[in-house]
């Protein structure tokens, strides 16, 4: 067995070990500390105050985190399989964006008060329409350069769109509001609502696991993956449903958070390989304890946004990334 | 007669293949040269499957079009012409992908790993090899296989003289299995190697049949613009 098969069996456990840990950390951080114990009799209703702060607020919101990170993390790794860079992801590409402007437009029009399905179903169109741009912008394959200016030409596009909204609808504080938080991306104020709208990212994380095996061979090229006998157009399709409806759903509930589809799965190849048997799994737990560690770091600094810290990491990360590739 | 392993009637690929009818036999070694834009890679992808091409293909007297995705995995290897690998997949696992479509049942992987002599490459990332050691990965990916259909893509022109002459016996043995082993290549003094030659210019068939019957002076000026002269000179073999 070579080292990285050892490390390969061992990365699983160890990271959801660590997604345990920022669990517990993210239910029990805030203005008033919640030990262990404390946390045990407030899940249990033992505990008044605890249960109370538990379910009305810590819970749902370690849970969206958890959601979220999986999604954008997973999305991620599909679409670097996809286009066979590890370069890509939702947030550079402008998926994310595109998640972004359909919500955005939904709450600008008013839509959003209608129906609480508003919201993620315009993300999710928003970020059909963006990934369609991408495909025919950058094919598979393509260079990391047109990928990275074909998603600077969408995010800047789909941002001229929000933008406008956001200038259509300067009076309107409520809608305003609304709006910057999705932009600026983060996780406060998310309720068992935000948990149901975000729930089909399960079902979404099931219906990736299969697909581990064929994104090996379509990473190596659409052709030769067809010539060992995978299914290039149905397995293509189901990848890039999933990666859009995932992301479009994580940006539907906690607005643009960048990054996570990028460092995750980046970080995890790294560490095990890039064979997405492991990949896939290790994305969504890796994913969920990154935007969990992420979310406590702004907590702990002052309330910053999810959104910003997410960048904060990101931004440097992704710039040493570009150096080495273009070594 | 034999049901031909590959046979193709009037497959066209637009602008790059014209009307091309072929009937390989099982058992045969076969080489596809013309020269650089003559259409040996688009043949060669046509007949695989793996470009949309007009006219009817079959494998085995079985329309292309009737075989699912899957069961081709298990009757054809495709070796392309260029081994580009973004991630760092390592070789063994690139090599065991050549039973993806046996349910990835590992069989003969090993094998193949030391027929191309990459046992002592086993678990480094396919990124950081040469060209040639990475066309050695494909080449044994598709041994791997043991698909009754091979078609290497210029696999030899990458490798260096014990390689090709190496990989070239391994084409033998696999013809001698009863497989049919196509591939490209520019070197023409490899030919005597091969049962059955298939010549293309300008996406067309200009000949079709054994070496000797095929490689005349004549189709030498007429297709590659050269002359020919038979001459001994440098012979090299296995020792």
């Amino acid at each position: 067995m070579s080292p990285r098969d050892t490390v390969g069996r061992l990365a699983l456990p160890v990271t959801m070990a660590g997604w345990l840990v920022f669990m517990v950390l993210s239910l029990g951080v805030g203005d008033l500390w919640l030990n262990p114990a404390r946390i045990w009799s407030g899940l249990w209703h033992h505990d008044e105050l605890a249960s109370v702060i538990l379910y009305q607020i810590r819970l749902p919101r370690m849970l969206v985190a958890c959601l979220i990170g999986g999604a954008l993390a997973s999305g991620g790794l599909v679409m670097q399989a996809y286009f066979r860079n590890s370069l890509a992801s939702p947030g550079l590409l402008g998926v994310s964006s595109g998640g972004a402007a359909g919500a955005v437009v939904a709450i600008g029009m008013g839509w959003a008060a209608q129906s609480i399905l508003t919201v993620p179903i315009m993300a999710i169109v928003g970020a059909c329409v963006a990934t369609g741009a991408v495909i025919i912008l950058a094919r598979s394959g393509a260079s990391t350069e047109r990928l990275l200016l074909a998603g600077v030409a969408l995010n800047a596009l789909l941002g001229a769109v929000t933008s406008y909204v956001l200038s259509n609808f300067t009076l309107t504080y409520e809608r305003n509001a609304q709006i910057i938080f999705w932009l600026m991306g983060g996780l406060e104020d998310r309720t068992w609502e935000h948990v149901w709208i975000a729930s089909p990212i399960l079902l979404g994380a099931v219906l990736l696991w299969p697909l581990g095996r064929p994104m090996d061979l379509l990473s190596l090229g659409a052709t030769e993956a067809q010539s060992l006998g995978v299914n290039v157009r149905s397995v293509r399709r189901r990848m890039l449903a999933l990666a859009t409806v995932l992301s479009a759903l994580a940006t539907a509930v906690a607005g643009t958070v960048g990054f996570v589809g990028l460092i995750v799965p980046h970080l995890l190849r790294l560490i095990v390989g890039p064979e997405h048997k492991r990949l896939v799994p290790l994305s969504l737990f890796g994913g969920a304890t990154f935007v969990l560690a992420c979310d406590l770091i702004g907590r702990c600094a002052g309330n910053l946004r999810l959104g910003i810290v997410t960048s904060l990491v990101g931004g440097p990360f992704f710039l040493w990334l570009l150096r080495r590739s273009s070594r | 007669m034999n049901t031909p392993a590959v046979s193709l009637r009037t497959v066209s690929v637009s602008g790059r293949l014209h009307d091309v009818s072929l009937d390989l036999g099982p058992g045969r070694l076969v080489g596809v040269i013309g020269p650089n834009g003559s259409g040996k890679s688009t043949l060669l992808q046509a007949l695989c499957g793996l470009l949309p091409a007009a006219g009817e293909i079959a494998w085995n007297g079985r329309p292309l079009a009737d075989i699912p995705v899957y069961d081709r995995g298990r009757q054809l290897a495709w070796v392309p012409q260029e081994a580009r690998f973004e991630f760092g997949f390592t070789v063994r696992s690139v090599v065991a992908q050549g039973r993806y479509a046996h349910g990835d049942d590992g069989a003969g992987v090993d094998a193949a790993l030391d027929l191309m002599d990459l046992r002592p490459l086993a678990h480094r990332p396919v990124n950081r090899l040469s060209g040639g050691e990475r066309h050695r990965v494909l080449l044994a990916r598709a041994l791997a296989t043991a698909a009754p259909i091979q078609v290497w893509d210029e696999a030899l022109a990458a490798l260096d003289v014990r390689h090709a002459l190496q990989t070239l016996k391994h084409a033998d043995r696999l013809k001698r299995a009863g497989s049919t082993v196509l591939l490209s290549l520019h070197d023409l003094r490899l030919a005597h190697c091969l049962d059955e030659v298939v010549v293309l210019s300008d996406g067309r068939l200009v000949a079709h049949g054994t070496p000797d019957d095929v490689l005349t002076e004549s189709l030498f000026r007429d297709v590659f613009g050269v002359t020919a002269r038979m001459a001994p000179g440098l012979t090299l073999e296995l020792s």
